[in-house]
Formats: structure tokens, sequence, C-alpha cells
């Protein structure tokens, strides 16, 4: 139903390395602080945070000596064929700009929460409650997103404002904004990454190291059998991991992947 | 016409007074709704739909009991549904009202509701739900108070009303399929990503709704003057049991999918429902719907039985209490549990969410008593 990504120049997207994080959270911090997601009334109630990024821990159930764990960060999929976008009654969310990236316009968004039924990833979130930044915290808004009400949907759109900010400094500098050198412009959770486990960038573009992770052997996308074509991907080298991005039969083998292709699918 | 609704007697007043105190109370559970956000219900992240929109699911059907008896008399010249028409095409206005009640609380920004038209999208299924709900309200509310105006001089309806309903019989299949289609189209959702789904709604709502039609008219009976006729009650109980076999024919073909396929993702939400994973009242629920709607079928199969009319009603009350649980709570908790990635949230509506949702029925109840006054008024007067 929706329309196919792959007539787009640009195509931002994240390749994770899970073997590379730790499971730090700075990424969901550095998310939550450069969007102004409001403090979370109850950090407990998971089903019910604010957070546009969040850190899923998997483990491979195995006991001592071979218990193993991995932390999958998960920002929204940006998907090429996304079944968020057609459903929306009011055209608040679309996927028709230069770069791919799926929009949201939380001041018409009627908070039907249909896009939420949409979107297997839950990377769509809702605001259950009015975001309220206790005194001294209201210091740390930024300038670069709006506040959102409650009672609409939010989600990643992977720091927009950055890629506007990144075009300007361009233009000013005499450059091709539609061809900005690799690092000008990336997210806040992939910029603050330790380790070095978020890598951004286009998918598109030959040169970029985006394109050469999600290319690699070792790169899988989240449920990607769904064929929602996701524009990011998770790269690791064990098995195991992968058994947990999309649902197996017992016994099937998902060494045998798909590799990164444009466009939709499915 | 709308004066006739102003003079009753007492059982017709206290009915009016208890709808508004439910309506009341309802309508102050909304704005604290309103003041404090939809994290006073049970709502979450996983179970995004719950309560609210399971009565539009079931409401959408309700409002299409017209349909089976508008047909049968207008194409087959069944003049035995004569007096149940006027009954069935208010009792729609009245189901509709609850369905776009149902809707309007479940958004989490009621106000910025009329973005819907002002930024049409004839790409989501839920703008053409809102047309095909407005539209076949405004039909039922035309043809209805029309044919009753026009009765009330003794007068045939006039001819540019029968093209209304020709339209009507259509639009009532739409209401059905649109709504399902909010369901079937997702690729994430498993137990609702079915090329039965439209089919199920439609046989589900056939059996319902002329249940529900048939149990108010029972009512109605009892207090007033109003007849629907012997023929006509036995003609709709036989409808009536027709469509609850497809209903659940159709049921147990996703049983059989599932199953047979061994699809997990089939498979998974049957086994949460019927309490083989992650048992909860739901489980409860879906075995009681089971065995009730068992007990309708015993008591409406068999002619013997069917024409019985002291079991009747208990049948139908089964029947619409199964379906109820059926295509309202446990398709919308199916629907999403397990979610995507097989895991397992609890959802359970909370008391206000009961109490708002019990004020939309008060209010769509309280429409269908002011219509049905109106028209059984205007019937004694005409007779008289």
């Amino acid at each position: 139903m929706a329309g196919n990504a792959s007539h787009f120049k640009i195509r931002w997207g994240m390749a994770i390395d899970l073997d590379k994080c730790t499971g730090c959270g700075a990424c969901v911090v550095s998310c939550q602080v450069e969007n102004n997601n409001a403090p979370s009334m109850d950090g407990d109630d998971k089903l019910r945070t604010v957070n546009w990024l969040k850190v899923y821990r998997l483990e491979n159930g195995k006991t001592f000596p071979d218990a193993d764990v991995a932390y999958l960060p998960r920002p929204c999929m940006q998907c090429g064929n996304p079944s968020c976008v057609p459903v929306c009654p009011v055209v608040a969310t679309d996927k028709n700009e230069e770069g791919g990236i799926v929009s949201q316009v939380y001041p018409r968004c009627i908070g039907c929460r249909y896009c939420m039924a949409a979107c297997p990833y839950h990377s769509r979130v809702f605001n259950w409650f009015d975001p309220v930044w206790p005194k001294g915290m209201e210091k740390t808004l930024t300038p670069f997103t709006s506040t959102r009400p409650r009672g609409v949907v939010e989600k990643c759109h992977f720091c927009h404002h950055r890629w506007n900010m990144a075009k300007e400094k361009a233009r000013k500098d005499g450059l091709d904004p539609m061809s900005l050198p690799e690092d000008a412009y990336i997210p806040a959770c992939a910029e603050v990454c330790p380790t070095g486990a978020l890598v951004f960038g286009d998918l598109n573009n030959h040169d970029h190291q985006v394109y050469k992770l999600a290319h690699s052997p070792y790169a899988r996308r989240l449920l990607e059998r769904l064929g929602g074509d996701p524009q990011v991907y998770y790269v690791s080298r064990r098995e195991w991991v992968w058994k947990q991005l999309d649902n197996y039969l017992p016994g099937e083998d998902p060494a045998h992947g798909t590799k990164a292709k444009g466009g939709a699918h499915g | 016409m709308l004066e006739t609704a102003l003079k009753g007697n007492s059982r017709y007043w206290g009915w009016i007074s208890l709808l508004l105190i439910v309506m009341g109370i309802g309508g102050a559970t909304w704005v604290y709704q309103l003041n404090q956000g939809l994290t006073i219900t049970g709502l979450s992240r996983d179970v995004s739909w719950g309560f609210y929109v399971a009565q539009l699911t079931y409401m959408v059907g309700v409002a299409a009991a017209a349909v089976m008896l508008v047909l049968p008399y207008y194409f087959h010249h069944y003049k035995a549904f004569k007096n149940m028409i006027i009954l069935a095409e208010f009792q729609a206005i009245g189901a509709i009202i609850i369905c776009m009640g149902s809707i309007v609380v479940d958004l989490g920004q009621p106000q910025r509701m009329l973005n819907v038209i002002l930024h049409p999208t004839p790409n989501s299924v839920l703008f053409w739900d809102m047309v095909v709900l407005n539209g076949y309200l405004l039909l039922n509310l035309i043809i209805g108070w029309v044919t009753l105006m026009y009765q009330r001089s003794n007068m045939m309806p006039p001819k540019w009303v029968k093209p209304l309903v020709y339209l009507s019989i259509v639009w009532a299949v739409s209401i059905h399929t649109v709504t399902a289609f909010l369901y079937q189209g997702l690729p994430g959702r498993h137990f609702w990503l079915t090329a039965v789904m439209a089919p199920r709604f439609l046989a589900s709502a056939f059996c319902a709704g002329p249940a529900i039609l048939l149990l108010v008219a029972m009512i109605v009976e009892k207090v007033s003057s109003f007849r629907a006729g012997e023929e006509a009650k036995k003609a709709m109980a036989k409808i009536i049991v027709y469509a609850m076999c497809i209903n659940i024919f159709l049921f147990l073909c996703e049983v059989f999918t599932a199953f047979y396929s061994g699809i997990p993702g089939h498979k998974h939400p049957i086994e949460f429902l019927f309490g083989a994973a992650h048992a909860n009242y739901v489980a409860v629920l879906m075995w009681t719907a089971t065995a009730l709607a068992a007990f309708s079928l015993v008591c409406l199969i068999p002619p013997k039985l069917r024409e019985n009319q002291k079991l009747l009603p208990w049948a139908l009350v089964a029947l619409v209490i199964a379906t109820y649980i059926d295509k309202g709570i446990g398709l919308l908790i199916g629907g999403f549990t397990p979610n995507p990635f097989e895991g397992f949230s609890f959802y359970a509506p909370t008391l206000p969410e009961i109490a708002i949702t019990a004020a939309v029925y008060a209010a769509g109840i309280f429409v269908i008593t002011i219509l049905y006054k109106v028209a059984l008024s205007i019937k004694e007067e005409t007779a008289a």
C-alpha cells in the first residue's frame, strides 16, 4: 500500500553492531535529551514510557558458562514499505521526503493509535501522560524539537532537524546540500555511542560505511520477513542473536538471511 | 413529530432518567479522562486499542440488523417485516451513534477529530470508516424519518426514498467490510491478517444484530401496543440461526488454517485466547462464549425449540453475549496478544473505561428510545 522507497536518491539508514553494543544506554539518554522527551512519570512501566529509542536485552537462555547476552538498541526502522503510514487517517505521518525518513506531524495527530496497531516494532509511542519537567529540569530542553502534548503519537525521525542544520551549513559553505560529507549529518544516538556500535549514513551511497555494513553477510533486519523493508540493519556474528531478530520455526536456519537490497519487497 | 417523545407514562420517564444518569456518570468520567489522558485506561504500548474500539467493532454489526429486514422487505416484498422495518432502521441509528462515540472517546486528542475531514486520506481505512458510518447514519435517518412523516398523513413514502433504501442495503455491507479492513490489512497482526475477516464480520453482524433487534422488539411488545407479528419473529429467528452457523463455520475455518498449517503466528493468538498459553480472564470469557454459542445453536437449530417463545429470548441472549465476547473483546485482545515479538502483555479495561463505555451505550440507547417513542406514537395515532 505504501509508496516504494526506492525512488529516493538518499536513503538514510543505520547499521547497529550488536557485538559492539554494551547496553550502556547512552543512545537512549542522548535521544531523550535531544528530542525533548519528558522524564518518565513511571520509568518502571516500560509499556508507557515515551522513549523513541529503546535498548532491549537479549539472552541465549543458557546457563553458565554458556550464558550470553546481547543488547539491541531499537530506533524507528524508517521502513521502506511502512505499515504505519497508509493507515493514518489525518496524514500526520508520511514517507514522502527525500532521505526516506518516516515523518510525524504532532500538531495534526488525533491520537487514534492506528499507527501503533500497524507498526510491528513498537517504534511509535503514545503520550499517555502530560509532559512535565520537574523544576530545574526544564533547563535541559533543547531548541531543536517542539515538545508534544499528551494524547499524540510520536516517534524517532533520525534527528531530522540535524539534517536540516547540516543542509543549511552546506548551503552557507557553498556545498551541495544533497551530497553531504559522510559525517555531516548523524543522529544524536549514533553520535554519542561510545563503542561505535551505531553507524549512520546513506544506504544508497556505496562509499558510506553504513552501506558496507548493511551488505555484510552478518547483517540482518528486525522482523524482516514481514516485508516492511526496514532501513535499520543489525550486525552480529552470533547465530543465536540472529534467531531473535525474527520469528523462526524450530530448526529453521537463520543463516540464510537476505542481503541488503534497495527498495521495497514483500 | 419529535413532540410525541415528550408525552409518556412514568415507566417511559423512568427509563429516560436512568439513561440520563448513566450518561451523566460516564460523561463525568470522560471529563476525568480528558483531564488525565488515556492513562486512566488499561491500554499500553502493546495493546493500544482495547475496550473502546471493541465496542465499535461489535456495534457496527448491530447497525446492520436493518439490512436483514430491509432486504427481504424491499427486494422480495416480504410483507411480514412491515412493522419491524422502522425499528430496525432506528436501531441502526443508535448503534452507529455508539460506534462513533466509541471512536471519539478512544482518541488521545478528540478536539482534533475533524482533521479526518480537513486532511482526507483515501488510503486510510479509518477515513473510509468515518465516511461509511456517517453515510449509513444519514441514510437511515432520512429513510426512517421521511417514511414516518408520510405515514402520519396516511400516505405512502415518496418515490425518491426507494433508491435511498436500495443504497442503504449496499451501504450496510460496506460498513462491515470497511471496519473489518481496519484490521485485516496489517502485516504484523497475524490474528487479523486473514481474508475471512470481512466475511466473519458480516456473518456475526447478521446474527447478532437481528438477535438484539428481536429481543428489543419483544420488550417493546411488552411495554406498548406494538406487535411485530408471529411470522416476522419466526423469519428473524431463522435468519439469526443461519447467520450464526456461518459465523461459527468461519471461525472454525480460522482454527483449521492455524493448526493444520502449524504457522506459529496464526496459532499463538488462538492458543492465548483459549488459555493454552499465558491464560488469563480472556480465556474464561472465550470458553464462556463457546458454551453460550453452543447453547444458542442447540436452542435455535431444531424448529421445535426455535419456535418455543419461552426459550427463544434465552437463546438470543446467549447468542448476543457469545458474539460480543468473540467479536469485541476476543478479536481486539487476541489481535494484540501476543505482540509481534511473541511477548505477552496484560490488558483489562479499567473501571473508568467501563463507565465511559456505558455512557456511550446509554447515549445510543437514548436516541433509539426517543425514535421508537416517536414511531410507536405515530403508529398508535394513525391506527386510532
